[in-house]
């Protein structure tokens, strides 16, 4: 089996959980005897060199056929088209005339898009394959390209849609349109929860035969990194929250359900980290509501901070108003530190071993905080067990369900 | 005409002499039982709301069920019971919340269960009446809930009950002779393969430490060939037609004399739907059982008294009819459980002490067996029958309404306690006026209130790694 892979993103670069799920499940396909061929756009120097690393790190699995062909663009999965021209102005300005004139290969998002596109119709028919495989609406023109080019039968894979980035409130219609276009020209849609199908079924007029699900898995860990036993762990109990500080996150909920802990229990710190456009309203409310001392809020952290924050923490909360999957927990679990996550979320689907709550229950989110520190045996119970669920995710058995999906487009050609 | 006289008609032992060889007896025995379910209480209602049950749920689950199950099932079984002129016999038991939240939202079902008391063709057993787990932790307590339990009985059957079934079938040779020792003659246990061994399941057994009980033990097979498999498409005999499981009974015959057929009530209508044909498969059996004019139905008791126990049971370990385990795994297989029901054990002396009814009641009611078993977690790997049963996401979230609302309990008692303790000191005082020292320490002795609350409520940071 050969796939023609498109993406926007490959570890270390990436500006969310795409690039590294795209990772893991090229990895677990190639031991799975899958050829695949991963196109990605490309743009500045920093990220080729970090990425041509992950290609070495190849040759340690020697079934993998795993190829790089790059094609110029700095897009990056989570831009939007208007901070794509911000960032486009900043990085012109800061080139050679040379550099200069390959960027201005695409003066918009859509451009780059469209860029792609043509790019990768011309790698299409050079290369063998059998499927094309597309994440990311940004790679859809590509990927219809390639499918009209060869004939070869195509699965979309979303991982968010539009709606749930804006929480629903301002959709971008040109986004909008080159989502459905993509789920609509493909043969099969993958997504990564019944709650981004119930989405694409409701809000993009999929039919539901056409999709298929695939729970992601979790990214292994080093569930022994080191960390110093930090200064706030003295007499405080740590609640923990990470992600971007955007209106997808919920992050006003998890503020509102500090307060509430906060008259139960004084002898707690809430750790923020993250940024995002709600980053200056959070800094302003919790001033407002007088717990301002009892709040921190890191910025953006490294995946090695990550890992030691939550190994300090007692509990970690994942508010999402909407998430398709959401792998923050996963990173808890490997930590051994208990999470409450919001029932809008597409991991709730599969995870057992933490506690669930509504995003808007922020009652009911603290009460379970609170009980985490009250129930002793909970906490431990649920550590315990949650460690356990998080090794048995592993990769195969997503990239099992996508070789399936590859055989079902196959028959399906045959068929028609 | 009531179930006693018949019983003693039948007593002469005559039959059991004439027995035919292929003869065989049938007894079903239907288990009724409703948990009253906890509301959404949490961590921010303790020491402020005293409504723990979510009448809401309960009632729509009561009407639900009652509808689906208890009134076309009790009519089938009135009409069977006619038809078949009284030859045709069955026994319950129904726990004591369930009878309250049918008197509460459905009475009449309870009216249904008078109907079916009144053919004189139906026995009612005993259990716990909150259908709970106190013989494993308060033996008085248990003796108390048997006897709440075979009060509501009689006022509302007019049975005094011979027979006994403990919670879930749970059972060892103490509990039978701790229930030998309340006035039981017969006690039902689960027919499990370890127990057993080569020995069958369709003869009457005496428990080695209670040697004036009889012993019924279910036959697990052809019970759940009914209660579990009936609509399994899956399952190589289905469909299973009456002909086929008349069958399977008859083939009894040689191997013992009493076919013990156990199950939950609720599978006639609610685990398996009227569609799987649950209801014709029950009107049409027992036409064909009795075609052999051999064969008959008993109840518990007269399956007791007609034949002699063929052997002694010796069952050391508890055991049960849940799972594939048959232990006590379902409610008390991991520390969430376990601390949840001994924290509730604990305090049964001192709620009963305050003498405040509504407490008792509220407290006895968390001992029902199903709050623990919906914070169960070996269901993860083994599919969901307990998830289909389980009001809460996840059993955690279970353990967590249960302690908050026990909690809550700790600070009515511990209130109760210090007003109580007021009254005393200031009664002390006015006696002793000027020698402190003698109420001060009766006090402190006798009112443990200040631990109670942080047995539960552990409140200090917890120490990771």
């Amino acid at each position: 089996m050969k796939v023609l892979m498109l993406g926007w993103e490959l570890p270390p670069f990436f500006a969310g959980g795409v690039g590294m799920v795209c990772y893991h499940l090229t990895r677990a396909l190639c031991q799975q005897a899958v050829e695949v061929t991963y196109v990605m756009p490309f743009g500045p120097r920093m990220i080729r060199s970090d990425y041509m690393k992950i290609l070495v790190a190849d040759n340690l699995f020697p079934r993998m056929r795993f190829q790089l062909k790059e094609v110029s663009t700095f897009l990056g999965a989570y831009q939007t088209p208007e901070g794509y021209d911000e960032h486009f102005k900043n990085y012109l300005s800061g080139l050679s005339p040379t550099e200069r004139a390959r960027a201005l290969y695409g003066p918009n998002v859509f451009q780059e898009a469209y860029l792609f596109a043509q790019k990768v119709k011309r790698i299409a028919l050079e290369e063998e394959f059998d499927v094309i495989h597309a994440h990311d609406h940004w790679t859809f023109p590509a990927a219809i390209a390639a499918k009209d080019a060869t004939g070869k039968p195509l699965v979309v894979h979303v991982h968010i849609t539009e709606f749930d980035k804006s929480g629903g409130l301002s959709v971008n219609q040109r986004v909008y349109d080159m989502e459905r276009e993509g789920m609509h020209k493909a043969d099969l849609i993958i997504v990564v929860s019944n709650f981004i199908k119930h989405r694409l079924i409701n809000n993009y007029g999929v039919p539901e035969w056409k999709i298929r699900v695939v729970h992601n898995a979790a990214e292994p860990m080093d569930p022994n990194i080191q960390h110093d036993a930090s200064k706030i762990k003295e007499n405080d109990k740590i609640v923990l929250f990470i992600g971007r500080i955007t209106l997808q996150k919920g992050p006003d909920y998890f503020v509102e359900a500090a307060r509430k802990v906060l008259e139960k229990d004084p002898n707690v710190k809430f750790i923020m980290a993250g940024t995002g456009d709600m980053l200056p309203r959070m800094i302003e409310r919790v001033a407002e509501l007088g717990i301002a001392d009892k709040f921190i809020f890191p910025g953006f952290v490294s995946r090695e901070e990550v890992a030691k924050l939550n190994k300090i923490a007692d509990v970690f909360v994942m508010p999402s108003v909407s998430e398709p999957f959401g792998i923050v927990p996963l990173e808890a679990m490997w930590q051994e530190t208990p999470a409450i996550i919001s029932k809008q979320s597409g991991v709730s689907e599969v995870l057992n071993n933490v506690l669930k709550v509504d995003f808007w229950d922020v009652n009911d989110i603290a009460s379970k905080i609170l009980a985490l520190f009250y129930y002793r045996n909970l906490h431990n119970e649920i550590k315990q067990h949650g460690a356990v669920e998080v090794r048995t995710m592993t990769w195969d058995k997503p990239a099992t369900q996508c070789i399936d999906v590859y055989h079902e487009l196959l028959r399906m050609k045959r068929g028609g | 005409m009531r179930l006693e006289p018949r019983l003693k008609k039948k007593k002469d032992g005559e039959e059991i002499n004439k027995r035919s060889i292929n003869m065989v007896s049938v007894c079903f025995y239907f288990q009724v039982h409703q948990p009253m379910r906890l509301r959404k209480y949490s961590v921010f209602d303790i020491g402020n709301n005293t409504d723990y049950f979510d009448d809401n749920k309960n009632k729509e689950i009561i009407k639900k069920v009652a509808n689906k199950c208890y009134l076309p099932t009790n009519k089938l079984l009135l009409s069977l019971i006619k038809k078949h002129k009284g030859e045709f016999k069955v026994s319950f038991s129904i726990s004591g919340v369930a009878l309250d939240q049918f008197q509460k939202y459905a009475p009449e079902v309870i009216y249904s269960f008078k109907e079916l008391a009144n053919t004189g063709c139906v026995e009612f057993l005993n259990e716990t009446y909150y259908h709970s787990l106190s013989y494993l932790f308060d033996k008085d307590e248990f003796k108390e809930q048997v006897m709440l339990h075979k009060q509501k009985i009689k006022d509302l059957f007019g049975q005094e009950a011979k027979a006994f079934r403990n919670t879930e079938l749970i059972y060892n040779n103490e509990l039978a002779n701790f229930v030998q020792g309340l006035g039981y003659q017969t006690i039902l246990a689960e027919g499990a393969d370890h127990i057993l061994g080569w020995r069958s399941p369709n003869f009457v057994y005496t428990p080695k430490t209670a040697d004036k009980m009889k012993l019924l033990l279910k036959n697990y097979r052809l019970s759940d060939d009914v209660a579990f498999r009936f609509s399994n498409k899956g399952w190589v005999e289905h469909p299973l037609t009456v002909e086929k499981y008349n069958r399977w009974v008859s083939a009894t015959n040689g191997n013992g004399y009493v076919v013990n057929l156990f199950m939950d009530y609720e599978t006639f209508g609610e685990h398996q739907w009227e569609d799987t044909g649950i209801f014709k498969f029950l009107e049409y059996l027992p036409g064909e059982i009795l075609r052999n004019p051999d064969n008959n139905f008993v109840t518990v008791s007269e399956a007791a008294e007609k034949y002699p126990p063929v052997a002694e049971m010796d069952i050391h370990h508890f055991m049960s009819w849940a799972d594939i385990e048959r232990d006590l795994s379902a409610w008390l297989g991991n520390s969430l459980q376990n601390t949840a029901a001994s924290e509730l054990y604990k305090i049964g002396k001192l709620v009963k002490q305050t003498g405040d009814s509504k407490l008792i009641d509220n407290w006895r009611r968390l001992t029902t067996s199903d709050h623990f078993y919906y914070m169960c977690i070996k269901w993860f790997s083994d599919g969901d029958v307990h998830k289909y049963f389980n009001p809460y996401d996840t059993p955690y979230e279970g353990f967590i309404t249960f302690m908050n609302v026990l909690n809550d309990m700790v600070i009515r008692v511990r209130d109760i306690q210090k007003k109580k303790a007021n009254a005393q000191v200031a009664n002390a005082y006015s006696q002793s006026a000027g020698k402190p020292g003698s109420f001060a320490n009766s006090f402190i002795s006798e009112h443990p209130s200040a631990e109670l609350i942080n047995m539960n409520l552990d409140v200090n940071p917890i120490v990771k790694k």
